[in-house]
């Protein structure tokens, strides 16, 4: 029965993989092919194709890790705790990409690399939350003590996520707000382009949770083993 | 005595006149010299900050690739360690696994 499960979840993963390298060419092909250069900005605004999805992935990490480490707290069930683990992780990993290519796209928009916006500022404070969270966790064996406190600093990063979402309507700031309520909106091979996007990026961002939980599965296996070792 | 005179007025007269000429300001030939003198004045005396994006041109094009290049780049390496983190795992999982057999058949 575990063999039959573990082979229809590895066809779904097979599945979700191809999807999204199909979805990765065909919004590459969006992007510089279909979706026309912006008239203010030029070329470099083609980074808020890659630019907003990212960020969006990064909501999925950092949530994903939040629910993991609220339903570890309540049911200490390792899996769970493993799937707090990979969703930090894969958050992080797309904040950086998030933190990096803004300020490529700022310096021809605003002049200035970086500038203290509360989008911006809050984007930098969840991505130091998650960064403490994995520190916490790489120090060797993370013990009970140690995954609890880690669990709850996820549930406090999560509380950052809404501030980040809202903080360009509620607070004055210089971040753009195109495909928000207040914006302007985009033509419509521009949407086209950025859907593709957020599609392909969901996808990525189930498979690199999704790889890392198992790899992190592993390791509490191998913990477990070591201590039952230990105690022969 | 006249001519002691006279040669003293000479010396004077040959040394004073290329001085004064050296003093005086010289003339402006055109309004691109003056321009010129302008822009040295102003980097000599003050120095002022580049406002807006407008003010430089900045390749859009090389800020994309920059960009894009950071995505695959910090992809690539997150699959790279995390292929890393599974085979260190999957090897130390074997490992225990044998050692645990092996104190079972003692």
């Amino acid at each position: 029965m575990n063999g039959v499960h573990q082979s229809g979840s590895s066809t779904v993963w097979s599945l979700v993989l191809f999807a999204t390298l199909a979805l990765f060419a065909a919004t590459l092909y969006a992007i510089f092919v279909v979706a026309p250069v912006e008239q203010q900005m030029g070329i470099v605004q083609k980074i808020f194709y890659f630019h907003v999805p990212s960020a969006y992935a990064m909501y999925i990490g950092f949530g994903v890790s939040a629910v993991g480490s609220a339903v570890y707290l309540l049911k200490r069930d390792p899996r769970w705790d493993a799937l707090g683990v990979a969703g930090a992780e894969v958050g992080t990993l797309f904040c950086l990409i998030v933190l990096l290519t803004g300020p490529l796209w700022a310096r021809k928009a605003w002049g200035v690399w970086w500038t203290w916006d509360p989008r911006l500022t809050t984007t930098l404070l969840a991505g130091m939350i998650f960064a403490a969270y994995l520190a916490l966790r790489s120090m060797g064996d993370a013990g009970e003590v140690e995954k609890r406190f880690a669990a709850g600093l996820a549930l406090f990063g999560l509380v950052d996520l809404p501030l980040i979402h809202y903080s360009v309507q509620r607070w004055r700031g210089v971040h753009p707000t195109v495909i928000t309520g207040k914006g302007g909106g985009l033509e419509s091979e521009m949407y086209w382009a950025l859907g593709l996007s957020f599609i392909a990026f969901t996808g990525l961002a189930v498979l690199l949770i999704w790889a890392r939980a198992s790899v992190e599965r592993q390791r509490e296996e191998s913990a477990r083993l070591r201590l039952e070792l230990m105690h022969r | 005595m006249r001519a002691l005179i006279a040669a003293l007025v000479l010396g004077c007269t040959m040394l004073i006149t290329p001085m004064a000429l050296a003093d005086s300001p010289p003339e402006p030939d055109t309004a691109a010299a003056e321009t010129q003198e302008d822009a040295a004045e102003e980097r000599a005396t003050q120095f002022v900050g580049v406002r807006g994006p407008e003010a430089e041109s900045i390749p859009g094009g090389a800020l994309l690739l920059g960009a894009y290049a950071i995505v695959w780049a910090l992809l690539f390496l997150f699959l790279m360690r995390m292929r890393g983190l599974q085979r260190q795992t999957a090897e130390e999982l074997e490992r225990l696994s044998a050692e645990i057999r092996a104190s079972e058949g003692r």
